[in-house]
């Protein structure tokens, strides 16, 4: 007898149990810290852990105002700063590498080098150490040419970062496209400027995007440099998180809780925006057109 | 007067000599063809000629000026490219009006340019879609729209059918034929296929490694091929190569015939590749000379629809030959038959250098 084939597009309960629960499992991190969020002190530190609670917005109201412990007033925290630092020195150091990125992408893809490989190859060699062992010289440089604890010094050092990273990806994407619409566009009377922002851009806006989120969560959230190189007036939020840990108090479950909780908000919402054009872009040139 | 002439271009890859003296002319209004097979330097040319590529040599000159050092943009040509190249991320109306947007033309004109030319080339109901949801034609005719949208003095044509199935192949070689004849601009199509080349050009030049090794009417190239090399190029199925020795008094033996053939000019003892031609092979009827009929036996046959190309052996000789189909439907793999052809259609080629030296002949008695 012939086996029925199911239809593609409609699995069975079975199949979206078991994704629900696998979904569930990695999730569930993150689901915690959620609830934490909204729990009293007393609640957080349950145990066994609580499930069914009284919400409170405590926790997020001491994000921004909180308590003084010598005077007892309520005072604003520098917590809305820290936001704005890691809204600002990601956003604009992964914009800035992927501005820097593409046109090199391009000039690789389209105008090889004598030796076009080895130069790609020892831009990723950046990239094959962990970080922390060049954090002595990167320490010093910035020391030296005072761009520590400055809003340029760790966005060009991010900028820095992420170009090798934003090179490789979009340089695959170009060598996907097919020459000849360029070859086309200039028989059209096309300038150069004009193949590149009217023909090659448009055509790999997905793997722009999918480019620029992964740059964007790995500098969001970076700690190391931003610990180190970041001063009071450009600290960012991973920077803020860990220094309210310890201290005369204990660790606030609750108040780290809100701050993650409040973190994580501008990823979300910049991939939910971009996740069509995500998915388009990690899958570009895997499937024959 | 010459349109375009292409004067000894060189293009080297690596090592590749891609063009290697590439040389030819086109005339004003000129359907031409170049016939190559793949990576003899088709696109090369043509890219050469639109200024795509960078040459090691030679010139490209174009309407009575040397355009070989000028700039892609503006040289007043268009292309189709193989893949036809169309812009994925605009609509077919954008693609067909982008070489007239880049001219300067008024949006009035741009509107009535673009419907006119998708109006002649059936694609105005595409015209708000994007190229990926068209069918392969629908993609093939916008390309054309495309390159003919600005009025172009030059086409370029490069392998434009090999994307498309065999129906709309057929297709589009009249409308390509068709539209030759109704914009009269000059068009240069390159192709592997001798078929367009025959069908379409007006003139062909054969392309051998980077160089045209051949130039004339399709006719021409068809009955009298100047080397071995044009002979397999021209023609489907290719035809046969025999081997055959001078037995003296102008007349060459085939291992398969009883008899000598007349082949005025070949010397006793002097060996030469024969050519003849699947099509000038027939049964052997009551009319046949004595001297050219031989049997043979078929060992595979390949039916066409109208007509089948029959495999046979003759002595061990293997040759293609091409039955009308209801002919050949009486017969089976393994049958013996009859057959026989005109001496006058054998081509004496050299076997070492591959020239022509001549034509068989039919005998004096």
């Amino acid at each position: 007898m012939a086996r029925r084939y199911r239809e593609i597009g409609k699995a069975g309960w079975g199949y979206t149990a078991i994704t629900g629960l696998v979904g569930f499992i990695y999730f569930f991190p993150v689901f915690w810290i959620i609830l934490t969020a909204f729990k009293t002190r007393t609640d957080a530190l349950a145990v066994p852990p609580k499930l069914f609670f009284t919400p409170t917005l405590e926790n997020f109201q001491s994000v921004f105002f909180r308590a003084s412990i010598t005077t007892g007033t309520s005072q604003a925290t520098d917590m809305g700063l820290y936001f704005f630092n890691s809204i600002f020195i990601a956003f604009t150091s992964v914009g800035l590498a992927l501005i820097v990125g593409t046109l090199a992408a391009y000039a690789f893809s389209r105008y090889p080098l004598k030796g076009n490989d080895t130069y790609l190859f020892i831009i990723l060699t950046t990239r094959m150490m962990p970080p922390i062992v060049v954090i002595i010289p990167i320490f010093l440089m910035f020391r030296l040419s005072g761009l520590a604890g400055s809003y340029w010094g760790i966005i060009l050092l991010y900028t820095a970062f992420n170009i090798p990273f934003s090179v490789w990806l979009v340089k695959s994407f170009f060598d996907e496209l097919n020459p000849e619409i360029e070859d086309a566009a200039r028989m059209d009377g096309a300038s150069e400027r004009r193949v590149f922002f009217g023909f090659c851009i448009p055509q790999i806006l997905a793997g722009l995007s999918a480019t620029f989120v992964f740059g964007l969560i790995l500098t969001w959230n970076e700690f190391l440099f931003a610990l180190l190189l970041t001063g009071v007036e450009t600290r960012t939020v991973p920077v803020a998180m860990a220094r309210t840990l310890g201290g005369e108090v204990g660790v606030d479950y609750g108040l780290l809780a809100a701050i993650v909780t409040l973190f994580l908000i501008p990823i979300f919402f910049v991939t939910f925006l971009l996740q069509n054009q995500l998915l388009r872009g990690v899958t570009f040139g895997t499937v024959k057109k | 007067m010459s349109n375009l002439k292409v004067d000894n271009l060189r293009r080297n890859y690596g090592s590749v000599e891609a063009l290697d003296g590439m040389s030819f002319d086109v005339a004003e209004g000129e359907f031409f063809c170049l016939l190559g097979p793949s990576s003899s330097g088709k696109t090369t040319t043509l890219r050469a000629i639109a200024g795509l590529e960078e040459l090691a040599g030679g010139a490209v000159h174009f309407s009575g000026q040397d355009v070989t050092e000028a700039p892609v943009q503006g040289r007043g040509m268009s292309m189709i490219f193989q893949t036809f190249a169309l812009y994925p991320h605009l609509s077919v109306e954008a693609n067909l009006a982008h070489p007239l947007r880049r001219s300067g033309a008024s949006s009035a004109d741009v509107k009535k340019r673009v419907d006119e030319v998708s109006e002649l080339l059936r694609v105005t109901h595409t015209l708000k879609r994007k190229p990926s949801t068209l069918s392969g034609g629908e993609q093939q005719r916008v390309a054309i729209g495309r390159a003919i949208v600005g009025r172009p003095k030059l086409l370029l044509l490069d392998e434009p059918l090999t994307n498309l199935d065999a129906k709309l192949r057929h297709e589009m070689r009249a409308e390509f034929k068709r539209l030759h004849r109704e914009l009269g601009m000059t068009m240069l199509y390159a192709t592997p296929d001798q078929l367009e080349a025959l069908t379409m050009g007006e003139r062909v030049g054969v392309i051998k490694d980077g160089k045209v090794v051949a130039i004339g009417a399709p006719r021409d190239l068809y009955q009298h091929p100047g080397d071995t090399y044009v002979a397999q190029m021209v023609g489907s199925p290719p035809i046969n190569f025999l081997s055959a020795t001078g037995s003296g008094d102008n007349q060459v033996e085939l291992p398969f015939l009883g008899l000598p053939v007349a082949a005025p000019g070949v010397a006793s003892g002097q060996s030469v590749t024969l050519g003849l031609r699947p099509h000038d092979i027939s049964l052997a009827g009551g009319g046949s000379s004595r001297a050219t009929r031989f049997p043979a036996k078929i060992h595979l046959t390949e039916p066409l629809g109208d007509v089948t190309v029959i495999d046979v052996t003759a002595r061990e000789t293997g040759m293609k030959m091409v039955l009308r189909e209801e002919i050949a439907a009486k017969y089976n793999v393994g049958d013996d038959i009859e057959i026989a052809f005109d001496p006058e259609d054998l081509h004496v080629f050299d076997p070492s250098t591959g020239a022509r030296l001549g034509n068989g002949a039919t005998q004096k008695n």
